[in-house]
């Protein structure tokens, strides 16, 4: 009897890891780093074909818009055709220029009609920031216009 | 002879002693997939010195192959995807034109169906002239597509 009483007590004795104070801190660790992380945002594309690359099939009935971008100071400011200015700067969170976008989607929605493909000369006054051109590149996709042409002469 | 009460309290205290693990398990593994499934592979080795323009209306990335990628940190400063490696900077358009043809010829040699397409990592404070240098370059080169590298949203912080 006493020595199987005394077995019983060894096995009792076996040490054991408690798990909940582990776990416990993980959680901790878990919650503070959701919290102080930042969203570090995942780059994406914005792919542009240069016309000599562009596939024309037919004739270009439709003439191509020119955009110019020129530097105000302290923003930019857009010119359609030479004599419409549109947008003078980016507005809202977004980054939209709304009248840019909406004068592009027009004309690429005439051209498209027409079986042809919309094409943009592109000025952007080189002392801009990389931002304000990729503001404009970024109505033109919205507009679905992926053929540009880069200028170095605004008229 | 250990009585029946005896044998039945030192059954129900062994169980009390043993911590059911499945719950956390399964928060483990819920939270693997969930990243498993969030996160994307990264296309391109980023220059953590340029901090991409942003644009709401960029795509996701589709095709790895062929991209040739070129960062512009500014004032005349071009440089390769080993953008740590010592050789890795260019200075002007000429610079461009031959890294592009070499990069386009080693493109075409890995596989005739790969579209050599210049990855412009600009830094959105970057003079747009020298993005232009870079574009220009790659042009010579014989690249006219271009993927101007883009945050779709503003990081938080």
């Amino acid at each position: 009897m006493s020595r199987r009483k005394r077995g019983v007590a060894m096995e009792d004795d076996e040490p054991e890891l408690n798990m909940s104070s582990l776990i416990d801190v993980t959680f901790l660790l878990l919650i503070y780093f959701l919290v102080t992380s930042t969203i570090q945002p995942k780059e994406k594309d914005l792919p542009m074909t240069l016309p000599s690359n562009a596939q024309s099939e037919a004739p270009v009935d439709v003439d191509p818009m020119l955009i110019a971008v020129k530097g105000t100071g302290s923003g930019f400011s857009v010119v359609v055709n030479k004599v419409e200015q549109l947008d003078t700067s980016v507005a809202g969170r977004e980054r939209k220029l709304p009248l840019l976008l909406e004068n592009l989607t027009q004309y690429s929605t005439v051209a498209k009609s027409s079986g042809q493909e919309p094409i943009v000369n592109l000025f952007i006054d080189p002392e801009l920031p990389q931002q304000a051109a990729i503001d404009v590149l970024n109505c033109l996709r919205g507009a679905e216009i992926n053929t540009v042409t880069f200028t170095e002469h605004a008229e | 002879m250990a009585s029946n009460k005896l044998r039945a309290f030192n059954a129900t205290d062994e169980k009390e002693k043993e911590m059911d693990m499945s719950p956390m398990i399964d928060m483990v593994f819920l939270l693997l997939i969930f990243f498993i499934v969030v996160s994307s592979p990264l296309i391109v080795k980023m220059d953590p010195k340029v901090t991409p323009a942003i644009a709401y209306n960029a795509i996701d990335p589709s095709e790895k192959n062929g991209r040739i990628v070129l960062n512009v940190r500014g004032e005349d400063e071009y440089y390769r995807v080993d953008f740590d490696s010592e050789d890795a900077k260019m200075t002007s358009q000429d610079e461009v034109t031959e890294y592009v043809k070499a990069e386009v010829e080693r493109i075409e040699s890995l596989n005739s169906e790969y579209v050599p397409q210049l990855h412009l990592r600009g830094d959105r404070n970057t003079l747009f002239k020298f993005s232009q240098t870079a574009i220009k370059g790659a042009a010579e080169g014989g690249v006219n597509k271009v993927i101007f590298s883009v945050y779709p949203f503003e990081k938080t912080k």
